[in-house]
């Protein structure tokens, strides 16, 4: 029986099945568009987005988005950017090749920074994705710039955390005593195996012989020659062991210095542990302002390294993770080809915002990007950002057109309302008011240089109720809250992995003078306080220990020379006598 | 519950079908397709149409379908691995340079490592699979299927209403 290849009547059923997926399409399609994108954007972003309403209008290419929000990756309750409406006119053609072409997007009512309900950031909690790796080298940069809080807490100088037992000295003098007391004995040692005794008593009896003898006794003679080249003998031992014994002295000496190099590591140590503020302007502007002003670094830093990922540089297959799904999601390898299209283009988008949307008089200004491509080789141009207003001027470019990408931006925007802080470590709050910033920003290959500044005519202090009995709370009152303007700048630059970051300000001068004025004599005072303790603890162990290496060192030097000047007495007054009695004759 | 008896009814309804033992293993070796990689592509659309349009056992394509689903989800870091290395071969990149660009072909996401690697394990495989269903399918219908046709179990299995509705669809 002939078995029959296609079964044509599934083709009805089949066509059924078609047009049932054509009018779910048509059905879903825009809340299924709604939802990818959002599920899109929030992976690529690493924050979450939001859209109210979808419209896709592919017959005559436009896509229509209203409430559109963006949350921020850094902060919880705050949207990077919410928009009214998007208008964006769309190449229906490239769509087939999977490939988003914009020719043009208008945005109308953008805000920024504006509050929401609920977290909305994803890279920063998940961790996953090139966002969240992005994401997570950004913080693990600006981590390095950890500075030490100002240690004005209590005003207190305090040195009760120093442990004796934490001191190199004392382990290092009883070590110096124990080699002393094993240098006495081993010379000693050395010493009683010399047997000078018996080679002295008979060089004595000889010499006692010799001045009684006459010149032709010649056993008598002889015998002297022999006492005195046993003598020689003798000497050469002393020599030897006066030799190692100088040695050991030397040793035993430079055991001693060691002691005092301890000590001073030891001072140094205890100093470590006194809470001592510091007294440099740089250092107290670093600490003050440092762990705020390089929160706009990291955060400029995350977007573009973010956009070096999804925009590289080069025509080189380069894989993206893919998009979730229940499955593994894998990796999304993307294969541009000169002079095609790049897989996504924006090439001119028309910004409308408002800044200060609450205030009565909500500002209106205009924004224009052109430009925004995966792949800028193909595109070949850079993408442009400006937007301008009465008190704002921005702009940005990302070049990665080359093989090395330059990003740069820069922005002045005046007005901004900055919420009041605590200053680390001080009693202080800063409400720096309505302020100017600008922002400077250079990334060209993986050499930074960067600046960010705070220009304010209207700061307001406010003092923390807990420090209200500290003198140092006092001292740092006064010497600040007379200031009415702050002028913060903060540096970045150097290669990207290992950056110099300084940050100055007009009050670090302030604060630092009279810091200066105040704590100098009290420092000096724990100083001194801190070596008296040191030294009183140090002194009960390294005293004696002096004194023993000393003992042991002139006894040994001492016992030496006395058998030396002996021997050497012995043999001269030998040699004399054998001259005297041989009158200048020399005996074979 | 209602899984497994499903998997059960199309089992038994394909063992005991009047098609060949080609058309129930070519039925499984294609439903296998649809089971071992990501199943919203477009590749697994064609997969599907050529199910219902050949003349092949649709009911062994969901018995190929259900039963190789939770080995693709096991086996998707050999297939990200497989994707990879095909993807990241030098001697590649101007063929999947040229699909990547032409219209249509992107949609079927070839360039996910996952997607091209569980199609390309799950075409080599279905060869193979063919065969051994083919194989196995005979040696049932030889051996044990009478006995199993004549149980009361498979009297009420066959029995519910699911089953009417394969047969709709039977070769």
């Amino acid at each position: 029986m002939k078995v029959k290849v296609f079964r044509w009547k599934a083709i009805g059923p089949l066509l059924v099945l078609l047009v049932i997926v054509a009018i779910l399409w048509w059905i879903f399609a825009d809340g299924i568009a709604r939802h990818e994108t959002q599920k899109v954007g929030t992976q690529m972003l690493g924050a979450r987005v939001e859209i109210q309403d979808l419209h896709l209008d592919l017959p005559n290419g436009q896509v229509r988005m209203h409430g559109l929000t963006i949350a921020s990756p850094h902060d919880a309750f705050k949207n990077l950017v919410q928009a009214d409406e998007i208008v964006a006119d769309v190449d229906v053609v490239p769509l087939t090749e999977k490939k988003i072409i914009i020719n043009r997007i208008a945005a109308n009512g953008l805000r920024f920074g504006t509050r929401r309900q609920t977290d909305g950031r994803v890279a920063a909690k998940s961790g996953d994705g090139i966002a969240g790796r992005v994401y997570a080298e950004a913080k693990q940069w600006a981590s390095q710039f950890q500075v030490p809080v100002l240690q004005l807490a209590t005003g207190k100088i305090s040195i009760d955390s120093l442990d004796p037992r934490r001191l190199s000295t004392i382990p290092a003098a009883e070590a110096l005593a124990a080699r002393a007391d094993s240098s006495r004995r081993a010379w000693q040692a050395a010493f009683d195996t010399l047997r000078l005794g018996p080679t002295l008593d008979s060089a004595s009896a000889t010499l006692e012989r010799l001045r009684h003898a006459r010149a032709t006794d010649l056993g008598t003679i002889n015998e002297a020659r022999q006492t005195i080249d046993r003598l020689r003998r003798a000497r050469d031992r002393v020599t030897n062991l006066e030799q190692g014994v100088k040695k050991g002295v030397a040793a035993l000496n430079s055991g001693l210095a060691g002691l005092d190099s301890a000590r001073r590591r030891d001072y140094a140590f205890a100093r470590s542990l006194l809470k001592l503020p510091s007294l440099d302007a740089p250092a107290i502007g670093s600490a003050l302002f440092a762990p705020g002003a390089i929160k706009p670094f990291e955060r400029v830093l995350y977007w573009a390294q973010l956009a070096r990922r999804y925009m590289p540089p080069g025509l080189l297959p380069r894989a993206t993770t893919g998009t979730k799904r229940l499955r593994r999601a894998g990796e999304d390898v993307r294969f541009p080809r000169e002079r095609a299209l790049p897989r996504f283009l924006v090439r001119s988008a028309e910004l409308s915002f408002l800044l200060r949307p609450t205030s009565t008089q909500p500002q209106r200004y205009a924004g224009r990007l052109s430009g925004l491509a995966s792949d800028p080789a193909l595109y070949g141009r850079p993408t442009l950002l400006g937007a301008t207003g009465p008190q704002l001027a921005a702009g940005a470019m990302l070049n990665h057109v080359r093989g090395i990408p330059l990003d740069t931006a820069g922005a002045t925007v005046g007005g901004i309302h900055f919420p009041a802080f605590t200053l680390p470590g001080v009693p202080l709050r800063l409400d720096p008011g309505a302020a100017t910033t600008e922002l400077g920003f250079n990334l060209n290959g993986d050499t930074i240089h960067a600046r960010f500044a705070i220009h304010s005519t209207n700061v307001r202090w406010n003092r923390d109720s807990g420090f209200a009995s500290s003198q140092i709370g006092d001292l740092i009152w006064r010497a600040v809250s007379g200031i009415a303007n702050l002028q913060l700048e903060a540096r970045v630059s150097g290669e990207l992995h290992h950056p110099q970051f300084a940050v100055r300000s007009n009050l670090d001068q302030a604060i630092a003078s009279r810091l200066r004025a105040v704590l100098g004599e009290q420092v000096a005072v724990a100083e001194q306080q801190m070596r008296a303790r040191v030294d009183a603890w140090i002194n009960d162990k390294a005293g004696p220990v002096r004194t023993r290496v000393t003992d042991v060192q002139s006894q040994a030097e001492t016992q030496v020379a006395q058998q030396r000047a002996r021997v050497d007495e012995l043999q001269r007054a030998l040699e004399q006598r054998l001259r005297d009695m041989l009158g200048g004759i020399r005996l074979p | 519950m209602f899984a497994l008896l499903k998997l059960i009814q199309s089992l038994l309804g394909a063992l005991h079908s009047e098609g060949t033992p080609g058309q129930l293993a070519a039925g499984i070796a294609l439903g296998s397709i649809l089971g071992l990689t990501p199943l919203v592509n477009l590749h697994n659309a064609v997969v599907f149409a050529a199910l219902v349009l050949l003349n092949v056992s649709f009911a062994g394509g969901m018995l190929g379908w259900a039963v190789f689903v939770p080995i693709g989800f096991l086996l998707d870091p050999l297939f990200d691995w497989i994707g990879h290395t095909l993807l990241f071969t030098p001697a590649f990149t101007p063929f999947f340079t040229s699909l990547y660009n032409m219209p249509i072909v992107p949609l079927t996401n070839f360039n996910n490592t996952v997607v091209l690697g569980s199609l390309v394990f799950a075409v080599l495989f279905a060869i193979p699979l063919f065969f051994a269903a083919r194989y196995g399918v005979v040696r049932y219908r030889a051996t044990i299927a009478e006995r199993v046709a004549q149980s009361r179990w498979y009297r009420a299995v066959t029995a519910s209403k699911f089953y009417n509705v394969y047969r709709m669809f039977r070769p």
